[in-house]
């Protein structure tokens, strides 16, 4: 049995500049084919070559079913994934993955977004979506300046429930003022660079647990296993398979290496497609996607990178 | 734990999400009547407006809560059978018999309807979120190239067992080993299973063999032949999957293209113990011909009443053992994350509910 995520070979539709170095491209389907659904805060991987996959959030309209809209920021160290992205044109075919979704927006009776740069981009859905169904929100949005800024144009109908804070005319966001009045009924998404989202986990330590909701398509800082990592024993309920991991391996090698067919992307922990329901062990957690209370109730690891601290780690799959 | 993890606790669950469409009834049941449906566990009465449009409210006259169903339609109004009050296909009550106003405010219910026929769809969520959706598009179901018929058919189990039945293509050679393609028999060929945030689908190729006997029968194509054959299928929504099946000729002239057929159902929960499935099969081959849409009509009637009584027989055993308590093989995959999407609407629906007692460390007023 082969196990994987959806793939398409989509075209891009449409490109345009919509901020410096920032590109927004729709893909679609060839012969006009209705996409997979999606819901706010969902991403898809562009499989640029063999070794080459990036994460993108959509950020077109919800009820758009025929494209996928994605917003790109030429970075200068993105690995080259943005600079591929960067050079193709409409016409150009370009493989899909997904979508899946990490980040999903859970209702409530009062949301406070903020977004960082490129980080406005799952948050658009998520506006229209509260905004649709008439639920308080704030957008609280930061970037270097305001020509780097995307989607400034779209985001003016809102009025003032959007704040825009262009960092060399107003500084940094003034993140004590936005989150330092915690509110039960609020929950809070952020999506940006690693300094905002630090920044905004600082301040939401006086917040509930479970208000906070991040994306980071980026590693989340991990402190190394004192005394290295180690090998346990790892078993495969479901299939009836049982194995070693060294410790210079991950679950997923071994998994893999065991022949099974299993979901995975990006390999670092922040794009939450390898997740496993874990029957027991006790997880070494070391991805950026599962939040304190998801860890503390140790019901799914991300395989790719977790480990187990104890000798047998086992696993419904 | 168990894809079931929920089905000892069915009787009572309220396992689906609200936010969906899913089918209410098929367009030829809807006419200048009532018809009373249960869908999500809500009373609604269904009708069509001279304009040919279908309506919906809730089934119960917010007067005195006599179901509407009891009542007439009247040109394009819903009259009570209990005190003669009118109302419109909004919900809003036009006529009070017995007095000259209308008190104010007074509305029954009313719910989104949209007729993709065959088929009528309807959103009993959260009113505004129906406008960031559509109903998935089944486009071969209106397309002249194809010939289509459908019944509906009762299920006493929780609509997530048709699902699982569904997406577990392992039971067809021990449930319907009279209908199950000869490759089925043997080794069936690695199943492939591809997902996103929304679906699950899936699809094998058979080697060349030989077709069994309705196959042969419905296609028209020889027994003393090899054919390739692909089946495919996909959990599309909580309201909705899809399987195909093509037969593919080697091209020699018998006609061009594969020979398509494809059973498009719709679980639509009347609550946690039952469900309404509207099924439909759909052809590109031998259209027209009535005979050979009898004969598939046999053929599936035959399987979905043979599953309908397995789950039956599993529903009658909810409740009789701990949650989590069956396991899971390999096969099972595909069922497990159709399950996970689910949950995942659910939780997105159950919404923010901060644990009682964990105030914030400086709550606002």
């Amino acid at each position: 049995m082969i196990y994987r995520e959806q793939e398409l070979d989509l075209v891009v539709a449409r490109r345009e500049t919509v901020a410096t170095d920032v590109v927004a491209l729709t893909l679609g389907d060839a012969a006009g084919r209705a996409l997979p659904g999606w819901t706010p805060g969902a991403h898809i991987d562009l499989v640029l070559d063999d070794t080459l996959t990036r994460q993108y959030s959509l950020c077109g309209p919800l009820r758009d079913r025929g494209s996928f809209k994605i917003a790109v920021l030429r970075a200068a160290d993105g690995g080259g994934g943005s600079q591929y992205v960067h050079v193709l044109k409409e016409g150009s075919q370009v493989r899909v993955r997904g979508p899946r979704n990490h980040f999903a927006l859970i209702e409530a009776p009062r949301y406070v977004f903020i977004a960082g740069g490129i980080g406005i981009t799952p948050v658009l859905p998520m506006i229209e979506s509260a905004d649709r169904r008439g639920v308080p929100w704030t957008l609280d949005y930061g970037g270097r300046q305001r020509a780097s800024m995307a989607f400034l144009d779209e985001l003016a109908r809102y009025g003032d429930r959007v704040r825009t804070w262009p960092e060399d005319e107003f500084g940094l966001l003034d993140l004590p003022r936005i989150l330092g009045d915690p509110r039960p009924d609020t929950l809070v998404y952020c999506c940006g660079p690693e300094p905002l989202l630090a920044a905004v986990e600082t301040q939401c330590a006086a917040w509930l647990p479970g208000a906070l909701h991040t994306e980071r398509f980026t590693p989340k800082p991990v402190e190394p296993a004192v005394g290295g990592d180690t090998p346990f024993e790892l078993v495969l309920q479901r299939s009836g398979i049982t194995a070693a991991v060294p410790a210079d391996k991950t679950v997923l090698d071994v998994v893999e290496e065991n022949g099974l067919s299993v979901l995975s992307s990006c390999r670092v922990g922040t794009c939450g497609t390898c997740e496993q329901e874990v029957v027991s062990g006790e997880i070494d957690h070391r991805d950026s996607v599962l939040t304190e209370e998801d860890r503390e109730a140790g019901e799914y690891m991300m395989i790719c990178v977790s480990r187990c601290r104890s000798e047998r780690l086992v696993l419904d799959l | 734990m168990s894809p079931y993890a929920d089905v000892a606790g069915l009787d009572t669950a309220a396992n689906y999400p609200l936010n969906c469409w899913y089918v209410v009834a098929a367009s030829d049941e809807v006419g200048r009547g009532l018809l009373a449906r249960t869908v999500l566990g809500q009373p609604v009465v269904i009708y069509r407006l001279r304009s040919g449009q279908v309506a919906a409210l809730e089934d119960r006259c917010p007067h005195r809560s006599l179901p509407f169903s009891a009542g007439t339609l009247s040109d394009d109004e819903v009259v009570c059978g209990y005190h003669g009050m009118a109302f419109g296909a909004d919900g809003r009550c036009l006529r009070v018999p017995s007095q000259e106003n209308v008190p104010y405010g007074a509305r029954a219910r009313s719910f989104q309807v949209r007729e993709e026929p065959p088929l009528v769809w309807i959103w009993l969520g959260h009113p505004a979120t129906s406008t960031l959706s559509d109903p998935p598009a089944l486009p071969w179901l209106a397309d002249p190239a194809w010939d289509t018929f459908g019944e509906t058919m009762d299920v006493d189990a929780n609509y997530l067992l048709l699902h699982e039945n569904a997406l577990d293509l392992t039971h067809f050679p021990h449930v319907h080993p009279e209908f199950s393609p000869a490759p089925y028999l043997s080794v069936p060929p690695p199943l492939e299973i591809a997902v996103s945030e929304t679906s699950v689908s899936y699809h094998r190729d058979f080697p060349p063999a030989r077709l069994v006997d309705w196959q042969a029968r419905t296609t028209g194509l020889p027994q003393d032949r090899d054919y390739a054959q692909r089946e495919s299928g996909e959990f599309v929504s909580p309201g909705l999957h899809i399987d195909r099946m093509h037969i593919l000729p080697d091209g020699d002239g018998e006609r061009g293209g594969s020979y398509d057929k494809i059973l498009t159902r719709a679980f639509t929960p009347v609550n946690g113990r039952s469900t309404m499935v509207f099924w439909q099969v759909s052809r590109n081959y031998l259209t027209g011909q009535l005979q050979i849409s009898e004969q598939l009509r046999e053929v599936h009637h035959a399987t979905l009443l043979a599953d309908k009584r397995l789950l039956e027989a599993i529903q009658g055993r909810a409740g009789s053992f701990p949650a989590g308590e069956e396991f899971n093989v390999s096969a099972d995959v595909a069922a497990l994350r159709a399950q996970r999407i689910i949950e995942d609407m659910l939780a997105a629906e159950r919404g923010w509910h901060p644990a009682p007692g964990r105030a914030p460390a400086t709550a606002s007023s």
